[in-house]
């Protein structure tokens, strides 16, 4: 008997102490962030979209061979005498014409591991990380200056360089082999 | 107005009960006799003995319809429902129907029918009160032992002595 | 007011049968579009904002200012929704039986008081009838639950007519000790015998005078307790929604039911759930009665009175209404065996004892 009316006792106070927390909860504000227009800010280091600064990339291609998913796509072509690139803003002289830089976002794993490497600090983490697209193609991100038009053009200025400089070369009748291979190995990339 | 409603009482009844007789699935026999009971209950408002029409639903249609509803969903197995109820001996049956209502005819017709205003009644309810605890409360109280001991005994059944 | 309306429009068109069947028709729909569609689209918003603030939570805020608009967006898609009825159902049933439980709650408000003026019908059987009609749900449940053809919507129907026959024998026991204290079956006079201000409510000991009111008021509130407990699960309501517990029965005796055939389910929920409340409301705190008078009287201005006795029902039902989503948020659901334990072995001896002592209070 004892026992059925501390049940009873219980089973009433309980629901009143379950009721009397519910009822504060009621009015403490939420703790819900409407998204698209409010957002929690990011943490320092955090790692999101990557971005390149293309007028400080010098074309080493070092982020490509660190990236551990193959996500960076680089084609340079060589600058021809008495085209001046201009220097980078940590004052190193820039050699190649940058015509292909292109970013696979979609296949990046944001390891961060490309930023490291980069000698002029041109490619680093964004904080941005809404870019979600409709379709595959459009997260493959092009950061190359150059149009196609320009990119052709320079390969074509210095395959004509090469011609003329082989022309004067076959004049004095001594080929150089070396510079033959360094403009296969180029066409074939 | 009351002679509509009456009619639509009357069909609901009468072709619920039909469907009852007739049906061949027993959840559809039961479910017809809610309608029935439902019918009659609803002929009882309109005569005014409100008291009697809701203890109608009460019982038959919250009490004894749902009981026999469990009976039949419980006891036939759910995913193959095999329950048919089908028809035989008609031709007893018929006969015997056909004196009994014979019988009911006459007196329908014998008896002698009084008469008054289709008023709406006033309430049922205090004189069944009054009566249930004068004139007939012997019977009220020994019914109340009678529902107490069938309520002991189901529940000493249902019990599993170990 | 019904012989009113007629002779009116007995005076309009000059037939005694059209006047008549038009008022009935009109009466009779008058509580579902006066109060029972705006309150369900109400009260459904309010389920899910209350769900949402108790849980820290903004809730629906996209439709409308504050989404207001949730509501009528949700039965715009019922609307639209495929009616799907499975192969093996067994389809005139199914189709019956959101109607029966739809019709089984709306009758209930059939001889709820909604103000002195607004009420269906003031049979002196008032409470009698709702307690009957409700039977017709858990009729239309069990078909409907067996007429799916799936074995979580059975056993949902099973457990919900279990539950609903079970708990109405303590919410009957209640009733009868407040018939007792009154004497009258009819929710309209139990609610004018409350009248004047709320120390003569029920659960203050009515209209009782002297010690005995002081004596009545524990066992008011006991009786308020059981009452509001058991009705909560005659509606399936959390913590006694084992019917519909959607973690283990997918969602109990609707679980194929769709679009519109789902909207009648649920409004027949929703509806149910202001009708129990109505009924505590009047049994226990007065019905339509101000608590501290009319301003119509002060005013004099007679014709404000039903209004706000109107206002004031709203505002009691839909409390209790707000308890009812308040307990959903705080109690987690209860075991089948602990559901009958509550019942038989709790509230029903306390409801005894409860209707005994009242009794011999009233005899004093």
């Amino acid at each position: 008997m004892k026992q059925y009316l501390k049940n009873t006792w219980e089973g009433l106070y309980t629901v009143i102490v379950g009721m009397k927390i519910t009822f504060k909860h009621l009015f403490t504000p939420s703790v819900t962030i409407q998204y698209p227009e409010v957002k929690i800010p990011l943490p320092e280091r955090s790692r999101n979209r990557l971005y390149v600064n293309i007028d400080d990339c010098i074309g080493c291609d070092q982020c490509a061979r660190a990236c551990p998913v193959g996500c960076i796509e680089i084609e340079t072509v060589k600058s021809v005498p008495g085209e001046d690139l201009g220097k980078t803003s940590n004052d190193k002289k820039k050699a190649l014409w940058v015509t292909k830089f292109d970013i696979d976002i979609a296949k990046c794993c944001f390891c961060s591991l490309c930023v490291y490497p980069c000698p002029t600090e041109c490619i680093k983490m964004t904080d941005i990380y809404e870019y979600s697209e409709f379709e595959r193609n459009n997260l493959v991100y092009s950061f190359s200056a150059l149009t196609k038009e320009e990119a052709g053009e320079k390969k074509l200025n210095l395959e004509k360089f090469n011609a003329e400089k082989e022309a004067a070369k076959m004049k004095q009748a001594a080929p150089e082999p070396e510079k033959k291979q360094d403009k296969n190995e180029k066409e074939s990339e | 107005m009351f002679d509509i409603i009456f009619y639509l009482f009357a069909f609901i009844t009468i072709g619920s009960a039909l469907i009852v007789v007739t049906a061949r699935n027993i959840i559809y026999s039961a479910f017809s006799l809610m309608l029935t009971l439902f019918g009659v209950s609803g002929i009882y408002a309109l005569l005014g003995a409100d008291f009697l029409a809701v203890v109608q639903i009460m019982v038959y249609v919250g009490g004894i319809l749902v009981l026999i509803l469990f009976g039949v969903m419980l006891t036939n197995k759910i995913t193959n429902v095999e329950i048919k109820s089908g028809n035989r001996n008609i031709a007893v049956s018929l006969i015997s129907v056909s004196v009994l209502s014979a019988i009911l005819f006459s007196v329908l017709l014998g008896t002698n029918w009084k008469e008054t205003n289709s008023q709406i009644p006033e309430t049922t309810l205090f004189g069944i009160g009054e009566l249930l605890i004068t004139k007939y409360v012997l019977v009220f109280e020994l019914l109340g032992i009678l529902l107490l001991i069938a309520l002991i005994g189901a529940a000493t059944i249902a019990r599993k002595e170990e | 007011m019904y012989e009113y309306l007629v002779n009116i429009l007995f005076s309009v068109t000059g037939n005694q049968f059209l006047a008549q069947a038009s008022v009935m028709i009109l009466i009779a729909a008058l509580p579902l579009f006066v109060v029972i569609l705006p309150y369900a689209l109400a009260a459904v918003l309010a389920e899910r904002k209350v769900s949402a603030f108790m849980q820290d939570r903004i809730g629906p805020n996209r439709t409308g200012y504050r989404g207001l608009f949730q509501t009528l967006a949700d039965i715009l898609k019922l609307i639209q929704k495929e009616d799907i009825i499975n192969s093996e159902a067994d389809k005139k049933l199914f189709n019956i039986s959101p109607l029966l439980v739809f019709a089984g709650s709306y009758a209930a408000f059939a001889a709820i008081p909604f103000s002195g003026m607004f009420i269906g019908t003031n049979a002196e059987v008032g409470i009698f009838f709702i307690l009957a009609i409700s039977s017709l749900v858990v009729a239309g449940i069990l078909m409907g639950g067996w007429a799916s053809n799936n074995k979580y919507s059975l056993l949902g129907a099973m457990r919900s007519a279990a539950q609903i026959i079970s708990y109405e024998i303590p919410t009957a026991l209640v009733i009868l000790s407040i018939v007792m204290l009154t004497g009258t079956l009819s929710l309209n006079t139990i609610s004018e015998l409350q009248t004047a201000y709320f120390w003569n409510w029920n659960i203050f000991g009515g209209a009782a005078e002297g010690f005995k009111q002081f004596i009545l008021i524990p066992f008011m509130i006991a009786g308020f307790i059981i009452l509001y407990i058991s009705t909560l699960a005659e509606v399936n309501r959390v913590p006694f929604d084992i019917p519909e517990a959607e973690s283990e029965l997918v969602s109990g005796f609707h679980t194929e039911y769709s679009g519109m055939k789902f909207a009648m389910f649920f409004l027949a929920e929703y509806a149910n759930m202001f009708a129990v409340s109505a009924i505590i409301a009047t049994v226990f705190f007065g019905g339509y009665q101000s608590p501290f008078g009319y301003l119509g009287n002060t005013l004099n201005f007679p014709l404000l009175i039903p209004f706000e006795q109107f206002f004031w029902f709203m505002i009691k039902g839909l409390f209790f209404v707000f308890v009812q989503m308040w307990l959903r948020w705080t109690l987690p659901r209860l075991r089948v065996d602990q559901l009958m334990t509550v019942c038989w072995k709790y509230l029903i001896p306390y409801a005894f004892i409860n209707l005994i002592i009242i009794g011999i209070i009233s005899l004093l």
